[in-house]
């Protein structure tokens, strides 16, 4: 089935009612063929990215936004559902050599894959010129580099005020964007502890946006921090609960990187069949995210967030 | 003064290195890695007063645990802010960043750095990671030091691509293009030290580790290096800089092979995670921190 977007408008506010969902449901909901899919990074919204894969054979090809991505843009990439790559940075950080985009970047395996480049910076500014509902944003990165000589859609201008060179970036408004965070309510208040990235900008340019979240709380401890909200309701159309649904990555407060795995998940994407045999067992192999943090180990995951809070815990100083 | 370490590792003399540039008060742009252990040396030696900055949205975190990437939780820890990219992009934009650490995979004599492909862009023999954060900071950040090693091959006449500016093709190009930062001030690589003339904007080598040939150096870039008439040999690490590095590492997962130690060893990681807690606490004691 094409999915057919909805034109964004001003004034489009989500209601506030309930939201809470499975992240099955979420996705078959709103990511459809060729959905333009926004992906924030803190938090890695892992259970919401292993649905997808799940869920591929109907949804058979995106186009992915991103600003910087550690491993989890090239579980989509490795399975061949991305068509399409905007991004900064697509690597495996501490884990190394990412061999899945290479593949398919270098030689077209499993998916030839196309990719327009921007500064961080600059990609970050595309989504908040989305979530301000304005055509572009202007900024002082990627002057004299090659990247705007690469990506046609970056016009370098002079500034009408100053006569100097400016760099403009289009606004990027996707069809639905995931994330994951630290809490929400039922109706969809979203609230991040620690360092949230971009998430808020990435969720106020989308047209849909499903968080998935450690804890669901009620309306009176968003009410306590109304502050700490940063993604009002109206904003959000899925809460979907995953405790947890960040791992191997990091959720600030609950748990830390899972580094050991994360190196070992590296090795085994060194090859198409690594790849492919890591899927099978982790993601296709399991039913839902709690089916995976069984197979992974709820001893596992709860040594990481003990470990976590002997060093920080949202409200204390350790 | 510490007295000189006599055992240490190439790594460990680069971040030691990288440590001396940083100035007490400044506010720093630090990625994870080698410029993570820089920092963390000159916080608990020269720089007390000094503060990193982390590229997913936190300022001044004071970790007791190895940070292992720009968005890690371990970035949070004891800071003074954490939230958004936008605020710590943003106000390295304005121009509130001091210094800031990037690296690549090829460098040219004006010390631009390509670290987004190798061979042509739209058919690349080798893919690499993209810009990330490292153009925005080539282009605001007051000054930049580059990291990187030195393979022989990557010291170029002509990029392959231009991700991240240094002085563009000379003297006042920067301004030209529209660039309010500083640009590089020193490429530390696994040979030696080199810093920009001031006049041509072209990289000479100004320091040389201890044990490197010269004519070494020389092979291992594609121009005719210029040499500082006052070459000298780089400054080793002192034994309080290796052993602050090594409280924060102890297993060498940025300064030495401990990701194979650690790649699907739970245990092993745990402990160490576990385990830092105590020792760090104790370092940050005696430095009064």
């Amino acid at each position: 089935m094409r999915y057919q977007p909805i034109e964004a408008k001003p004034g489009r506010a989500k209601p506030a009612v309930k939201k809470v969902m499975t992240a099955q449901e979420a996705v078959s909901r709103f990511i459809h063929e060729n959905t333009y899919l926004g992906m924030s990074v803190s938090a890695a919204p892992a259970a919401l990215i292993w649905e997808i894969v799940r869920q591929k054979d109907r949804i058979k090809s995106l186009d992915l936004t991103i600003t910087s991505q550690i491993g989890m843009s090239s579980v989509l990439i490795g399975t061949g559902l991305v068509r399409k790559l905007e991004m900064a940075y697509n690597w495996g950080g501490i884990e190394g050599e990412d061999k899945v985009f290479r593949r398919a970047a270098e030689k077209g395996i499993p998916r030839p894959i196309e990719i327009e480049e921007y500064s961080n910076f600059g990609m970050a500014m595309r989504w908040q010129a989305g979530a301000l509902g304005i055509p572009y944003m202007p900024l002082k990165s990627m002057l004299g580099s090659d990247i705007p000589k690469y990506n046609p859609k970056i016009k370098v201008v002079d500034d009408p005020y100053t006569n100097r060179p400016v760099a403009l970036v289009p606004a990027c408004n996707p069809d639905v964007a995931i994330m994951h965070c630290a809490r929400a309510d039922e109706i969809g208040n979203v609230q991040a502890l620690g360092l949230y990235g971009n998430s808020d900008t990435l969720a106020r340019a989308a047209r849909h946006v499903i968080v998935s979240v450690e804890e669901i709380v009620t309306q009176d401890e968003i009410r306590r921090f109304p502050n700490l909200t940063t993604i009002p309701y109206y904003y959000v159309d899925a809460i979907v609960h995953a405790p947890f649904g960040a791992h191997w990555r990091e959720s600030t407060y609950y748990y830390h990187h899972d580094l050991a795995y994360g190196l070992d998940v590296y090795r085994q994407f060194g090859t198409q069949e690594g790849y492919e045999a890591w899927i099978d067992k982790y993601v296709l192999g399991t039913a839902d995210w709690d089916d995976y943090c069984r197979l992974v180990g709820y001893d596992r995951l709860n040594r990481l967030r003990l470990s976590e809070q002997k060093y920080q815990k949202f409200g204390e100083v350790r | 003064m510490s007295k000189y370490a006599e055992n240490y590792s190439l790594p460990e003399l680069m971040a030691a290195t990288v440590a001396r540039e940083i100035r007490d008060g400044e506010l720093a742009f630090i990625g994870v890695g080698m410029p993570l252990m820089a920092a963390t040396v000159a916080k608990f030696t020269t720089a007390p007063n000094f503060n990193m900055m982390v590229e997913y949205g936190a300022a001044g975190p004071s970790p007791r645990r190895l940070p292992m990437c720009v968005n890690c939780a371990v970035n949070c820890e004891r800071a003074y802010y954490t939230g958004s990219q936008r605020e710590v992009m943003g106000a390295q934009q304005a121009g509130f960043v001091d210094v800031a650490c990037i690296s690549g995979a090829q460098i040219d004599r004006f010390g631009n750095l390509n670290s987004s492909v190798i061979g042509e862009y739209k058919n690349p023999k080798v893919r690499l990671a993209g810009s990330g954060g490292a153009n925005d900071l080539a282009s605001s950040a007051n000054r930049t030091i580059i990291m990187m090693r030195q393979d022989g091959r990557n010291f170029v006449e002509k990029l392959d691509y231009l991700t991240s500016p240094g002085y563009l093709d000379g003297p006042g190009a920067r301004e030209r293009a529209g660039l309010h930062g500083g640009g590089p001030v020193a490429v530390v690589t696994t040979m030696g030290v080199y810093r920009f003339d001031a006049e041509t904007c072209e990289m000479y080598l100004e320091k040389i580790h201890p044990g490197v040939e010269l004519e070494k150096v020389k092979a291992a870039v594609k121009w005719d290096l210029a040499v500082s008439p006052n070459l000298e040999v780089t400054e080793p690490p002192t034994e309080e800089q290796v052993m602050i590095m090594r409280t924060l590492d102890p297993l060498a997962v940025y300064l030495g092979t401990g990701r194979a130690t650690l790649t699907g060893d739970f245990e092993a990681f745990m402990k160490m995670f576990e385990n830092s807690y105590q020792p760090m606490v104790d370092l940050m004691k005696s430095k009064g921190l």
